[in-house]
């Protein structure tokens, strides 16, 4: 693998790391496929990109927190105001975001970026090759500590508790449908960073970058916990950023072989489809053999 | 401290399966006192139960708690001063979170606390000192994860879970019934100790109908649901067991022929 394509790889690792913290959040907390993260990723993009377009592109990173904070408290109340389905819900988000999506990028499908400041240019002058690398490392330095702190005190305690025993919350007065309404804002927001940062890194926006992101980074979480394991929520974060990191570095490797990159979609749900049938596979071989 | 004033609940109502849970029940509790709640399967106990916890929401009828209407409270409003331990020991804690931390979501229910703080010294010490009174060495396994815990041990902490901020009232709801008979020895061992040390007013469901005598200050029975039996003071010193049993198959041999 040549340098160039370490480099792009870690880049993108790190990006897509802050997505995976995100699905961290809704599926490994509160055990929620969130399909809202397809059209999140896509509307922190739009919303980054159309004010890096006007020359504020650390406003941008900000509204597209906001803005996936507020898909994922719509997503949040289809669950429990309204009581459709968690995958549904997540489904009607995502599929009404495309539009908004539209909306935000003013009917156009892509928003090129590549005469304009973004938050990566103060970093140039001193980074070298790697510095979009520090100024990623840096964010994701924060997010994981603010992470890492938040989900220790009561309320993260609460949004973990109401993921794992629903019943033992309630008896323990926690507002569950609250809580989840936090913990999808909290999610979907970190998700829209993660779209917000790859749209100012590559220069561009496409309405469409979202599609299968669910899928890319179920299998960081899986490759992720499959090195570290979760023993507590800091290693749980850790080996996020790491089966990030080296999902993008085995896309990385199969990019240089003549494979065609068109199938790469499909080799992640691969990953993902083998990770989860394990467990269910193995029993089965268990009760053969048994029998 | 607990009234209920004809509560009433049918499930499917207008319906063939038209099912009424709770008819007309009236039941006054004084503060401090310990029942004991018997009955047979589908006499409206656990319907009570969820009448009171907010779980379901009763027809008609009033549900005051020290004083204050809880009829129409939502659920999660009432835990902050009833505690509840359910039968099946999975349901009362998070599986996937250590023990401190299952205890320090418990504690939670203390009036204002600030959602973004974590738990003071003094607050942990507390929690560690509740777990401790259990004599089953809990203490020494804050940072376990409580699915790793037995079921017993699990059941020990609930109940620790239940009364670690003085709940006004607290449900126990068979939460015997799902364990060993060494351990419901100890759960049952340490009910009477944490109930009689913290003076709470306590609503238990058993089938076992020795312990529905041995324990606690009065005995109700539910048929159909309502109550057919109220036991306390001299007359209940002098209830045997075998009457009892023989009362409560009066009963449920009535509701079978109905079927």
């Amino acid at each position: 693998m040549s340098l160039t394509a370490f480099i792009g790889s870690m880049e993108l690792g790190l990006v897509y790391s802050l997505l995976a913290f995100g699905t961290f959040i809704s599926y490994r907390i509160l055990r929620v496929a969130d399909l809202t993260v397809d059209g999140s990723f896509v509307l922190g993009a739009a919303a980054s990109a159309m004010l890096t377009l006007e020359g504020m592109p650390f406003a941008g990173i900000l509204a597209a927190m906001a803005a996936g904070a507020i898909a994922g408290v719509i997503t949040a109340l289809l669950q429990t105001k309204m009581g459709i389905q968690p995958i549904l819900a997540g489904i009607l988000t995502m599929t009404g975001l495309y539009s908004i999506n539209l909306m935000v990028m003013g009917g156009k499908a892509n928003i090129p970026l590549l005469n304009n400041t973004n938050i990566f240019t103060p970093a140039e002058n001193f980074g070298g090759r790697a510095y979009k690398i520090i100024v990623l490392t840096a964010i994701i330095t924060l997010i994981f500590m603010l992470l890492n702190w938040f989900f220790r005190t009561l309320l993260g305690l609460s949004i973990r508790a109401t993921g794992d025993n629903e019943d033992m919350c309630k008896a323990s007065s926690i507002n569950t449908d609250l809580v989840k309404i936090v913990g999808f804002a909290l999610s979907n927001s970190i998700v829209a960073l993660s779209g917000a940062l790859l749209a100012q890194m590559q220069q561009s926006a496409d309405v469409n970058m979202g599609s299968g992101m669910v899928v890319i980074s179920f299998a960081s979480l899986i490759i992720g916990s499959a090195i570290i394991k979760n023993k507590n929520i800091t290693m749980g974060l850790l080996s996020v950023v790491i089966g990030s990191i080296v999902y993008r570095l085995i896309i990385a490797m199969i990019l240089t072989t003549n494979f065609p990159p068109s199938y790469l979609k499909l080799i992640s749900a691969l990953v993902v489809i083998t990770a989860l049938s394990i467990p269910t596979l193995k029993g089965k071989v268990r009760k053969n053999a048994e029998a | 401290m607990l009234k209920l004033n004809s509560v009433n609940k049918t499930f499917n109502k207008n319906s063939l399966d038209e099912y009424k849970a709770l008819d007309n029940v009236n039941l006054h509790l004084a503060e401090g006192e310990f029942v004991t709640v018997i009955g047979g399967n589908g006499a409206g106990k656990s319907t009570l139960f969820n009448a009171i916890s907010g779980s379901v929401l009763c027809d008609s009828g009033k549900i005051i708690l020290d004083g204050q209407d809880i009829t129409y409270m939502p659920e999660h409003k009432r835990a902050s001063f009833i505690g509840r331990v359910f039968q099946d020991p999975m349901r009362g804690t998070a599986p996937n979170m250590t023990v401190g931390e299952n205890l320090t979501i418990a504690y939670m229910r203390s009036i204002n606390r600030n959602m973004m703080g974590v738990p003071s010294r003094k607050e942990k010490d507390y929690i560690r000192s509740r777990l401790a009174s259990l004599n089953l060495g809990l203490e020494n396994r804050m940072n376990t994860k409580i699915g790793l815990l037995s079921g017993g041990q699990r059941q020990a902490v609930t109940l620790v879970m239940a009364t670690l901020v003085k709940p006004k009232l607290l449900l126990l709801d068979e939460h015997t019934a799902a364990l060993d008979p060494a351990s419901a020895k100890t759960v049952t061992y340490l009910t009477r100790k944490i109930v009689a040390e913290n003076n709470i007013t306590t609503l238990m469901i058993t089938h076992n109908i020795g312990s529905a005598l041995s324990m606690g200050t009065r005995t109700i029975m539910m048929d159909s649901g309502t109550l057919v039996m109220d036991l306390k003071g001299e007359e209940r010193k002098k209830a045997s067991v075998e009457a009892l049993l023989k009362l409560m198959t009066k009963y449920s041999s009535n509701t079978y022929r109905y079927e």
